[in-house]
């Protein structure tokens, strides 16, 4: 596949149309990849890949396993820098500000970019801490009233606040699976993130923490650049608002998700979304 | 169609079925209406009474493709050309339901036609719109069984040659009955057959525009130009 076949840029139909719309509406490319190749050591992950995510919207990222989704999607937050064999060449901006430069401290980048893993894994700790860790470390707040205005607002934000505000106290995981993946959540974006980065978010929760989960990106997606990785077509259906399918490695294509889902321009993802891969 | 096969076998043999169903239900619309307009014009009321009672199966079918395409629905979650695949035969079971439909109503008019032995210049103009008719109905269900979308907008842009010979039939009938008011009764009945044909063109034009929305995943471009102006004659003028 050339680059101009993965570039975003496509010529203006109807569906090119609408992303302009959700693009004005948005107003800005929160993220913007360029070039970016990722190996595993000989294994080329990601291949010449150039997306651009906007602001307040939820991009989803489907494709097959080891498609480089998630590879991709930990490119983000630099989470591949924790891989001693993985190499990452190519530009990733956020906001124009290259992720990659030197001066970036990983660390920091990650408080901007939130994750939220497949697991739900909350720390070994009570359900306030939980979400206190993180505005703890970047000394977000003064003193201990702050905290608990950051720990509060978190918990509502993530739909947890009123099934937890009289447990605070108690472990994070003594919660159920659902509630584990909301506090998850909570403590991602307590941090104040720009970003949400989301790996299969859903994918170890019952069809209603799914729905809870999905009500709550909804919401997010107000504040946040959410991206979702899932394998639930029907998920990056109902919760996205542009869809990108990667293959082998490569972008297939990114497009409006009601494009994406009715009508794609490339036969790998009309295969893939209807079920005739393989 | 798509060269490939789902993964999962069972879902193909579903849409197989569909797509085999409207086939069915195309070829017998097709002889409903046929049977229906020599059932007329040869006054045969044994033929009608037939062509009346085979609408139960057109109605069973349409019933049977909308029950097996929500189950697929609900089961399968069906995406991109597959789900316009089952929302497109969804619509086309209807769309020939309703020319059975037709073809039946023509079919009911043939004893009140045939109680005076009418003349055969009567029925000339309405065997040849019903000839414009099933040609049309003819193609578009080649064109559902090769999905070939070249002459798909020539297909429904003859549907105007379907409305202006309607038009000039209104017009004849109408003369017919000034001419004479014993061929008032007959003429009516005749003129509800004509428009129940004019509305199979339409229906052939749906059909058209849901396999190109099928196919491609877009409608046809541009409002055809209608030529019917049946709505403006009136006496006076026929």
């Amino acid at each position: 596949m050339t680059s101009a076949e993965t570039s975003p840029e496509k010529s203006v139909n109807m569906s090119n149309m609408r992303d302009l719309e959700i693009a004005a509406k948005v107003n800005a490319n929160k993220v913007t990849a360029r070039n970016v190749d990722v190996y595993y050591g000989a294994t080329h992950a990601i291949k010449n890949v150039s997306v651009d995510i906007y602001d307040k919207a939820v991009t989803a990222f489907i494709g097959p396993s080891g498609c480089g989704k998630s590879t991709f999607l930990r490119c983000i937050n630099r989470m591949n820098d924790t891989i001693n064999i993985c190499k990452v060449s190519g530009k990733i901006e956020i906001e124009g500000e290259d992720i990659y430069d030197r001066r970036v401290d990983p660390v920091q980048l990650r408080a901007k970019v939130g994750m939220v893993f497949q697991k739900p894994n909350p720390f070994p700790k009570s359900i306030y801490d939980n979400v206190a860790y993180g505005p703890k470390i970047h000394g977000l707040s003064q003193n201990k009233t702050e905290l608990d205005e950051i720990v509060e607002t978190a918990l509502k934000k993530a739909a947890l606040w009123n099934e937890v505000k009289d447990r605070l106290a108690g472990p994070g995981t003594g919660l159920s699976g659902g509630q584990q993946q909301r506090l998850c959540i909570a403590r991602a974006i307590a941090t104040q993130p720009e970003v949400l980065l989301m790996d299969e978010p859903c994918s170890a929760l019952d069809p209603i923490a799914t729905a809870q989960v999905e009500e709550l990106i909804d919401e997010l997606r107000s504040q946040f650049s959410v991206v979702i990785v899932t394998h639930s077509m029907q998920q990056a259906a109902r919760v996205s608002q542009r869809t990108a399918m990667f293959h082998l490695g490569e972008l297939v294509e990114i497009d409006v998700t009601e494009t994406m889902f009715t009508n794609p321009s490339h036969k790998k993802t009309q295969d893939y979304i209807t079920g005739r891969y393989g | 169609m798509n060269d490939r096969n789902h993964t999962v076998t069972a879902y193909d043999e579903e849409l197989g079925f569909l797509s085999n169903r409207i086939a069915e239900m195309g070829g017998y619309a097709e002889r409903m209406v046929d049977r229906a307009v020599t059932a007329l014009i040869n006054s045969d009321h044994a033929l009608s009474k037939q062509v009346i009672a085979e609408d139960a199966l057109m109605d069973n079918w349409h019933r049977e493709i909308d029950d097996k395409s929500v189950l697929i629905i609900a089961k399968r979650q069906p995406m991109a050309r597959d789900l316009r695949e089952i929302i497109g035969t969804m619509r086309i079971a209807s769309d020939l339901e309703r020319i059975g439909d037709l073809g039946k109503n023509i079919a009911k008019r043939t004893v009140a036609v045939a109680e005076v032995k009418q003349p055969l210049r009567l029925y000339r103009g309405l065997e040849s719109l019903a000839e414009l008719a099933m040609i049309q109905l003819k193609e578009v269900l080649d064109t559902f069984a090769t999905r070939r979308m070249d002459g798909i907008e020539l297909l429904r842009d003859r549907d105007e040659e379907i409305d202006a010979k309607y038009t000039s039939l209104f017009r004849e009938l109408l003369t017919y009955m000034m001419e004479d008011p014993r061929n008032i009764s007959a003429c009516t009945h005749l003129l509800f057959c004509a428009k129940n044909i004019e509305r199979i063109g339409d229906h052939v034009t749906n059909i058209a525009e849901t396999i190109h929305y099928m196919e491609t995943g877009e409608g046809l471009a541009n409002e055809r130009p209608k030529d019917d102006k049946h709505n403006a004659i009136t006496v006076s003028k026929a």
